[in-house]
């Protein structure tokens, strides 16, 4: 089964091409949120250079979330649109997994961050054996500091993934950790993470329809503050 | 804080205009003032400043109109939002880091989130039906001539 996979859940965007575990072309693309413009060129160039037409793709997969609220839009709507003229069926991937299934190779504990701003990070931590991924959290949204507490009870070598590792890794909190980053190619989520992650999903039966796919948007804590300034009194 | 007064919606345009002449890229300009104080004429202004050719409305409907003249521009109507899940989903955090120059109607009701460094800009009534006194709070370059 050929699976079409993409990501554009943050700064970076990436197509991916698949056909039972072999990877036939990979687009990926570090250079800004302008998924609008480059996101259907790639699947276009990709479908093109495979001389793969898109009633073939047994199955669109996409990183659902989390991620940025108008990045997930445009991977989502873009899927939507590929699969409905097919009636294709497709796979909303967890964009934290697609970003552990780039270290599952290792045997180590890998920790998939995602930039939220403000401190906080979308996360969720994974057990690699070999080529086996284990998810050990569910995806959250929680502070650095509490991230590297949690990790520092993690026996054994801790690598950090995704778009927000190398803002880990400065942190104060998470350098007494030894953490480690994996090198450029497999830092960011990429739609190859994707493809294997919605391999899982397709074989736990859990693909849908181009129209019940949706987003899983994940947003951080803002304590309990009110949006709008409260007139005359404490407002913050 | 810097104010100025404009005698006609056609002057709060061109203090729009050179408003935009300072910007770089990224800035957040808050816009505060009720109905008819002139924020979306300041905003036809500064896009006109930044070089857009198109015609700029209110983004009442739409929450987010996208405009690309010298630099990327995002012009907000925060009238119908209350909550942090509606603002989240406006993409504003998005375009918040994109490098964009953020214009935010009805600033009031998102206060909360603007960043530190935003520039808040404030339209009030003056001494006749048609002036209007612009205060400016931050950092914006401008060129207005003084």
């Amino acid at each position: 089964m050929k699976i079409l996979a993409i990501d554009s859940s943050a700064v970076s965007a990436s197509a991916a091409l698949a056909e039972d575990g072999k990877l036939l072309g990979e687009y990926f693309l570090n250079t800004g949120l302008t998924h609008s413009e480059t996101l259907m060129p790639m699947i276009q160039s990709i479908l093109r250079c495979a001389k793969v037409p898109p009633k073939d793709v047994g199955l669109f997969a996409v990183a659902s979330g989390p991620g940025s609220f108008t990045g997930i839009r445009i991977g989502i709507a873009s899927v939507k649109g590929l699969a409905m003229p097919f009636g294709t069926p497709c796979a909303g991937v967890s964009t934290l997994e697609a970003i552990a299934q780039n270290l599952a190779h290792l045997r180590a504990a890998v920790c998939a961050v995602m930039d939220a701003r403000c401190g906080q990070v979308y996360n969720a931590l994974f057990r690699a054996e070999a080529g086996a991924l284990e998810r050990l959290t569910p995806d959250r949204a929680v502070s650095i500091r509490d991230l590297a507490a949690e990790c520092g009870t993690i026996a054994g070598p801790l690598y950090l993934a995704g778009d927000g590792a190398k803002l880990c890794a400065r942190s104060q909190s998470f350098q007494k950790l030894d953490a480690l980053l994996p090198p450029e190619p497999l830092l960011y989520q990429r739609a190859w993470g994707v493809v294997r992650a919605a391999e899982r999903a397709a074989a736990d039966g859990k693909t849908v329809s181009p129209a019940a796919l949706m987003p899983l948007y994940l947003r951080p804590a803002q304590a309990e503050r009110s949006l709008k300034k409260q007139q005359g009194g404490n407002g913050t | 804080m810097r104010e100025y007064v404009t005698a006609s919606p056609e002057e709060t345009e061109a203090l729009g205009e050179k408003i935009a002449s300072g910007l770089k890229g990224g800035e957040v300009l808050a816009l505060f003032g009720g109905m008819g104080m002139g924020k979306t004429v300041l905003a036809r202004g500064l896009a006109r400043g930044l070089g857009v050719r198109e015609g700029v409305s209110s983004p009442t409907f739409a929450l987010v109109h996208e405009y690309r003249g010298r630099l990327r521009i995002c012009h907000y109507d925060m009238y119908r939002v209350t909550g942090w899940d509606d603002l989240a989903s406006t993409g504003f955090f998005d375009d918040l880091s994109s490098g964009a120059v953020l214009i935010v109607e009805w600033s009031e009701n998102i206060e909360n989130a603007l960043p530190e460094n935003a520039v808040r800009i404030r339209l009030r009534r003056g001494k006749t039906e048609n002036e209007r006194i612009v205060s400016i709070e931050g950092y914006t370059n401008e060129n207005t001539g003084d």
